[in-house]
């Protein structure tokens, strides 16, 4: 595949995009240990003595607690203890919420206080001597409940009369706002039509890692600290919320992971887990270890947001160009916002998708509800809205005999706008979508189209083509979260490294980031490798994070498509103070003119103009280090361990208008899929697929290409088989992988690739973050089916989901989708 | 012979063999990982669908949670621990990393046994026999893509040095 | 995934199975294990022995009648169905059938007594039984008894294997110029069914039996006709289960379209 070339003036990079070992897939420095199995997951973690954790759970979705008796289990011998609400109550303050009143009035424990709010929700903890034991002891803990009306619907759940999961809130609105963007009156007034859709529905999933959570948590009664060895994706954020709820300062908390089984945002909001884990190991004087079960971590750990979007309206010129949107949108936050309200702005980062739509007004609303909290999950929040401009953009093509090609085409950002600044303010910097869509095409083999259409219709199947886009917004502005609540102390991001040149000239680097699979050693090793003139294998990138290496800031984790940019910015920064160090070192050492004219190279500092004074790194590491008598003051400075962190260059947003710049790189993604759908029984296979990816200048294509096929199996396994629905009494119908179906080998079809390279002006590297391209995957499979049934009377697909039998159902009654949809003239 | 709640039995290994009193209600991935430390073999659910627990019993690729302890009385296993010799990584574990086949690397001790069952028995498999061999194993993180490429090298001996 | 506490017992004979299944009153059968220990597992059931048949060498036979037809031991595991040249010979539906079950690892610890006696209304093996007219031999403290397929399946993991008995083997005729056909609809490749029907066509009558639509397996006859198929399942009111993966209306759409597919399959149609 051909490469663009930068499509806005060039970047201010501090060197040009870096000839060596970056760009190159060079092989991975993870995987030796982990092809051996001899990674370190949290519960490959022992200590002597530890306890086996297992949590008594609610059987019910909405229920007061009564009372509960811990005496028996207490009684069983080989049992260490027990923890219970009310101790909980006592010994931590509610954990900190981001909302504005009512959801900031909210009490969220480490375990249930009073009431249930979600079958599953932890009411009590046991510890025993084994696994089996623990989970013996818990059955004998007796609970008795109050069943209460359980609120299952977003929609429904801000109605007067609905039951209120939070007394203390006294309304199940989480947070509620609008926003206004352009002149969307105007753009009414211009428009030759309006069309109008009821409903449209993205559905509650997750991208399930394979690893459930977990964690051996050693309290030190000497110190007063808690080690947590976990698989935590964002420690920062984390200790922000468990150090004051446990009434400690932050070093009193130090997590510690090394190798994580995927995460995709699924492993941020452990918090809750995690500080009735510090309390047990506080009050037994014990290590405690809990491991997560599969049904646990369906039922009660994180779900994706589930959004309902009512009383669309697009209006549209006559030629197909459309000038914006309006809707409510209703998110379902699930029992506890925890994460929440971010979901209500992190959609605001993409508000127009890769569309030139001006005007765009926004009714949002989140809500608790009776079921799993939600938090983010890859994606998050971009993906439903992602989602619904793509729908959006097919139903208005269907509804006015558009075609979907050209009306993209027509309505895309075109390339010659980056960096485009959208309605609010967000500044997309670098893409060419229209490129990609072609690339896309052609993969999938779109000329040949109506003739595979008659093909397939010969054997009783009806073929249909979808396209999906995702823009991977990567690099928060945290300040987004002022949005929200004008009060939160949020702003920015930051990221941190250190590197240093150890004793024997070693080479070390530490990150604070949290990698699940995404690769860091190596990319980092990649990036260091050619600044300082080594190889990446003479760079030992430490596994995993710690928060006591002290390379560690309050944005640090792995989350929200960052590495690229944060990660990799840190990285370089460290390294170029560290590569500055050695250079001043070895001027004096080597008597040269001074730093500028020492250059690294095969690990050494060498004089460029005398190759035969050179100092090898051993000697500079051995003289700062153990021999350092007699250096003059001006390296008094001088380490040789640097850390640097990174912050991007954010602004506060302005809160009065919701405007401002949110994310710093937008990575492109445009899918495109063919469906073969069964006549006679709504099972579709998808025959062709192809995903084109544009995440920059990429560091290591392998692992790109990695993410995207990642992503892509995640949108298919959403589209088709992967969902968590709860039957009327707020039971999760899908609790294991039998029900919950996610895509096993035979279920992949043959992935094509391509791509193309349009570097972040605003990152030195020209990278940007791209871990979450995946949403595209479902809305290309909506607008494949919905292509494919169009011979059947044009069903319209306003769901993301669409497993067999729906399709089934929008075969059977075409009206029936079609009834929430209407043209109209404009007033 | 009446029943017992505990039971001693002797079992190979990776060729060593161990000797212990277990549990009968004990899963055999839980005595492979907290009895005999073999930690390289992973849980990634609780109903025997993902794999991540495979290991060959007896020539047989088997989850190991769902089979007991007790019931692996006599028996060989191999496990993750097992595959590479000599210092040198196994032709597989090789083309792993060649393709990157793996990204977290949870899913991929199971799914190395269940390549390693599927070579033993059938040396030129086809992409459809690799998808059906490897159907029992979930990951999450590469969409199998290239997870089928490198047991299809690993095949072919197409392997880095 | 945590087992509550549980004998163990692994005899040597059937008779001493039987005799450990009859004087313990929470006593279970343990074969592949592939169910029963997921159900211990979420506790579902905690039977306080486990008899482990794995030394019963007797039912790990596969042969050949003199008929034409097959003896399976209860203990015959998937994968073993799905490579026996004998089963490929007399009934090679069997071994395809097999072949869809799950995956590698349960196909090799999974048995075809299991997969029966579990009768999981999603199981496709009951279907297959019920059509080709097999027939169940259980033993018991008091000898054998036969039971034919179509009388096996009382309930939802209730079978004619009653408390301290212990299916043996199931026998199957010959083809005798018969056809077997398999369909179903499953979520995703080899997933968890939807629907499945198995079919034995002999002439021009079809036996066709359905899964996932009931209980038990449901045993319909019609002509092996595509029509007179689906005429015969939509006349045959069903009452199938609604849930996350097909509404009632939809599995009895299903049952009408895999009964005519196994047919089909079958060599029947038209």
């Amino acid at each position: 595949m051909s490469e663009t070339t930068a499509t806005t003036a060039a970047p201010e990079q501090v060197e040009a995009p870096q000839k060596g070992f970056a760009g190159q897939s060079i092989p991975r420095k993870e995987d030796k240990r982990l092809v051996q199995g001899e990674g370190v997951f949290f519960d490959d973690v022992k200590r002597h003595g530890m306890g086996y954790v297992h949590f008594v759970r609610s059987p019910y979705a909405h229920a007061g607690i009564v009372s509960i008796d811990v005496s028996a289990a207490e009684a069983v011998e080989g049992v260490y203890g027990t923890l219970i609400g009310e101790e909980v109550a006592a010994q931590t303050d509610p954990f900190f919420e981001m909302s504005t009143p009512p959801g900031n009035e909210i009490r969220d424990y480490a375990l249930a206080v009073g009431k249930v709010r979600f079958a599953g929700e932890p009411v009590a903890a046991v510890v025993a001597e084994t696994r089996e034991l623990a989970r013996d002891a818990a059955e004998l803990v007796e609970v008795e409940y109050e069943p209460l009306e359980p609120v299952l619907d977003a929609v429904a759940a801000v109605e007067p009369d609905a039951a209120v999961l939070h007394d203390e809130a006294g309304s199940n609105v989480v947070w509620s706002g609008t926003f206004d963007w352009g002149d969307y009156d105007q753009a009414l007034a211009e428009a030759d039509r309006v069309v109008k859709i009821d409903r449209l529905y993205f559905h509650r999933f997750s991208s399930t890692p394979l690893e459930c959570a977990g964690a051996l948590v050693e309290y030190d009664r000497g110190t007063a600290q808690w080690t947590l060895h976990c698989n935590h994706q964002m420690p920062g954020i984390g200790i922000v919320w468990m150090a004051p709820a446990l009434r400690v300062g932050s070093d009193k908390l130090r997590i510690v992971t090394q190798d994580i089984g995927g995460g995709f945002g699924n492993k941020i909001t452990l918090h809750p887990y995690f500080v009735a884990l510090c309390l047990l190991a506080r009050k037994l004087n014990r290590p405690v270890q809990w491991t997560e079960w599969r049904t646990d971590q369906h039922t009660a750990n994180t779900h994706g947001n589930e959004r309902t979007f009512l009383d669309v309206e697009v209006p549209v010129k006559a030629d197909g160009t459309m000038l914006g949107y309006k809707v409510r949108a209703f998110d379902d936050a699930g029992a506890f916002p925890r994460y929440e309200p971010l979901g209500c702005i992190i959609w605001a980062q993409v508000t127009p998708g890769c569309y030139r739509w001006r005007h765009v007004r926004v009714d949002f609303t989140q809500a608790c509800t009776n079921k799993s909290p939600t938090a983010p999950n890859r994606g998050y929040s971009r993906m439903q809205q992602l989602w619904f401009t793509e729908r959006v953009i097919d139903l208005v093509a269907s509804e006015l005999g558009l075609d979907p090609v050209e009306v993209r085409k027509r309505n895309y950002i075109r390339s010659d706008e980056m960096p485009y600044e959208t309605p609010n303010g967000c500044v997309y910097d670098s893409g060419d979508y229209a490129r990609c869509l072609d690339i896309a095409l052609d993969l999938v083999g779109y000329e040949r189209l109506e003739e595979r259409r008659r093909d397939a219709e010969s054997r009783g199947k009806l073929l249909g083509l979808g396209i999906g886009s995702t823009l991977d917004s990567g690099t928060n502005n945290f300040g987004q979260s002022q949005l929200l609540n004008p009060e939160l102390q949020f702003s920015g991001n930051n990221e941190v490294a250190s590197v240093r040149l150890d004793i024997f000239g070693e080479i070390v680097v530490t990150l604070g980031t949290t990698p699940q699979g995404q690769s860091h050693e190596t990319v980092a090793a990649q990036v260091v490798a050619d600044l300082l003139g080594v190889t990446p294998d003479d760079v030992h990138v430490r596994a995993g994070h710690d928060s006591y290496w002290n390379s560690h800031a309050g944005f640090s984790g792995t989350y929200a498509s960052q590495f690229a940019v944060t990660g990799l910015e840190a990285v370089k920064g460290a390294t170029l103070a560290l590569a500055d160090q050695i250079r001043r070192l070895a001027a004096v050492i080597l008597g040269a003119e001074g730093p500028d004219s020492i250059e690294l190279a095969e690990g050494f500092a060498k004089v460029r103009d005398n190759p035969e004074a050179a100092l090898p790194f051993m000697a500079c590491g051995a003289i700062i280090n153990v021999n350092n008598a007699g250096l003059p003051p001006e390296l008094d400075d001088v380490t040789l361990n640097c850390r640097y962190v990174y912050r991007p260059p954010f602004q506060v947003p302005d809160t009065e208008r919701k405007f401002g710049n949110l994310t710093l790189t937008y990575a492109t993604q445009i899918h495109a899929c063919v469906v073969e759908v069964d006549r006679e029984t709504g099972v579709y296979e998808i025959v062709d697929y192809a995903a084109v990816d544009d995440c920059g200048t990429r560091i290591h294509p392998q692992i790109v290409e990695g993410q995207v096929h990642g992503a892509t199996a995640h949108a298919l396994g959403a589209a088709t088989f992967e969902t968590f629905p709860y039957d009327e009494n707020g039971m999760l119908q899908t609790s294991n992988f039998y029900d919950y179906h996610v895509p096993h080998a035979l279920d992949m079809p043959p992935l094509k690739t391509g791509y193309i390279e349009s570097p972040s002006p605003f990152s030195s590297l020209g990278t940007k973050g791209m871990g979450e391209g995946g949403g595209a995957g479902i809305h290309a499979v909506c607008a494949a089916l919905q292509d494919a049934l169009r011979p059947l009377g044009n069903p319209l697909v306003t769901e993301s989901h669409n497993p067999y039998h729906r399709v089934w159902e929008l075969m059977r009654d075409p009206e029936a989708s079609r009834a929430g949809v209407e043209v109209g003239a404009a007033r | 012979m009446e029943p017992v709640t505990s039971k001693r039995v002797a079992v190979t290994v990776n060729g060593a063999l161990h000797e212990r009193d277990v549990e009968a209600r004990r899963l055999l991935v839980h005595f492979l990982r907290d009895e005999l430390d073999l930690t390289g073999t992973h849980v990634g659910c609780d109903t025997g669908n993902c794999g991540a627990c495979t290991v060959i019993v007896d020539a047989k690729a088997v989850k190991s949670c769902m089979l007991l302890a007790v019931q692996v009385d006599g028996a060989t296993i191999e496990t993750i621990e097992s595959l590479a010799s000599d210092g040198g990584l196994h032709p597989l574990q090789q083309a792993f990393s060649d393709h990157h086949a793996l990204q977290c690397g949870y899913c991929t001790p199971g799914m190395l046994m269940s390549a390693k069952h599927l070579l033993d028995h059938n040396a030129e498999p086809t992409e459809n026999e690799i998808r059906r061999a490897i159907q029992g194993n979930i990951c999450r993180c590469t969409g199998y893509v290239n997870i089928v490429e490198a047991i299809a090298a690993a095949a072919k001996g197409e392997v880095s040095a | 995934m945590l087992l509550s506490e549980v004998g163990y017992a692994r005899p040597a004979a059937v008779e001493e199975a039987v005799r450990l299944l009859a004087e313990h009153d929470g006593a279970r059968p343990l074969a592949g294990g592939q169910t029963i220990l997921n159900v211990m597992k979420a506790r579902a059931a905690a039977p306080d022995v486990l008899v482990d048949l794995a030394d019963l060498e007797e039912l790990r036979a596969i042969a050949s009648t003199d008929d034409g037809g097959l003896v399976i031991g209860a203990m015959v595991t998937s994968a073993e169905l799905v490579t026996s040249s004998d089963v490929k010979a007399a009934r090679p539906v069997l071994g395809d059938v097999a072949a869809q079950i799950a995956d590698v690892q349960v196909r090799n610890r999974g048995t075809i007594g299991g997969n029966v006696c579990s009768n999981d209304p999603t199981n496709h093996l009951p279907p297959v039984l019920v059509a080709v007219g097999a027939t169940m031999t259980i033993a018991g403290a008091d000898g054998e008894r036969d039971v034919p397929a179509e009388e096996f399946f009382l309930g939802v993991y209730m079978t004619a294997v009653g408390l301290g008995e212990l299916l043996t083997r199931i026998t199957l005729p010959p083809l005798a110029g018969a056809r077997d056909g398999f369909s179903s609809v499953t979520i995703g490749a080899d997933g968890t069914c939807i629907v499945n029907a198995a079919a034995t066509v002999s002439g021009d009558e079809a036996r066709v039996v359905l899964g996932c639509v009931a209980a038990t397996p449901v045993l319909l006859t019609a002509p092996a006709e595509d029509d007179a198929v689906r005429e015969a399942v939509h006349g045959a009111g069903l009452e199938p289960p609604s849930d996350v993966h097909g509404s009632a209306d939809y599995r009895r759409h299903l049952a009408e379209v895999v009964a005519a597919r196994a047919v089909a399959e079958a060599g029947g149609g038209g």
